[in-house]
């Protein structure tokens, strides 16, 4: 099932299917490329930003930008 | 140069002897240092930038570290990776490659790699890249002399070579 990294599930995991083309190159940089998998490691609320893990590191991006990548998750 | 919360300002200290502010939060530095340290009896300037991930600035402080980096074309570029987060400390490193600058790899928080289990093979990582790696813990002074060492020999290495020696696709 495809959803946005934003809707995420605390804990989920998904795989990077699509980035938005204005924030690709910016979130390369970061690690987050079409192909890598994430998982949610904690929400932050009021429209906060979320903070996902990948490999062994996590990252947290604003809500905005985690709204503009979608992952695939499984079920 | 390097991603933010890496240690740059760590291993400017230990190479110049200032005390630049460190703290343990990404975003210390917003703006460039200039220090100096004697290499082989010549006084050199060393620069401490920003983190940044890109060289495509998103905000003021990355703006600096690139333009310091473009304002500087003949200088050797240190940059400073977290060990724990290779990929992306790579991904930048290669995008100051690209551009053409002579570049030495620090390898940082090596300690802190090791306490997680993760190991770099730092040898592979020279040979496919073909620019000195050393693994460094700045906090300690580990690695730094021979970093020093190495700011010497490196030069420019062309983009491509590397994709094939990393067998990667153009």
């Amino acid at each position: 099932m495809k959803k946005r990294l934003s809707e995420m599930d605390y804990g989920e995991e998904g795989v990077v299917k699509e980035i938005d083309e204005n924030l690709r190159s910016r979130l390369a940089g970061m690690g987050i490329r079409v192909g890598v998998k994430v998982r949610m490691a904690t929400k932050q609320p009021i429209n906060g930003p979320v903070v996902v893990t990948i490999d062994r590191y996590s990252i947290s991006l604003g809500l905005g930008i985690a709204d503009k990548i979608i992952v695939e998750v499984e079920g | 140069m390097g991603n933010p919360n890496v240690g740059k300002s760590a291993v400017f200290n230990r190479l110049t002897g200032a005390k630049v502010i460190e703290s343990n939060y990404p975003g210390t530095t917003v703006d460039y240092t200039k220090g100096y340290m004697r290499l082989e009896g010549k006084e050199i300037e060393i620069i401490d930038v920003p983190g940044t991930f890109s060289l495509e600035p998103k905000d003021k402080a990355e703006e600096v570290a690139v333009k310091i980096l473009r304002e500087n074309k003949d200088s050797v570029i240190i940059c400073v990776v977290d060990s724990t987060k290779l990929e992306r400390g790579l991904y930048l490193a290669i995008e100051i490659i690209e551009e053409g600058y002579p570049v030495v790899i620090a390898l940082n928080m090596w300690d802190i790699a090791k306490d997680k289990n993760i190991w770099i093979d730092v040898e592979k990582l020279e040979n496919i890249l073909g620019v000195p790696v050393v693994p460094t813990i700045a906090v300690s002074g580990e690695g730094i002399k021979e970093l020093i060492s190495k700011i010497k020999e490196t030069s420019p290495v062309d983009i491509k070579k590397i994709l094939e020696r990393a067998g990667g696709k153009k």
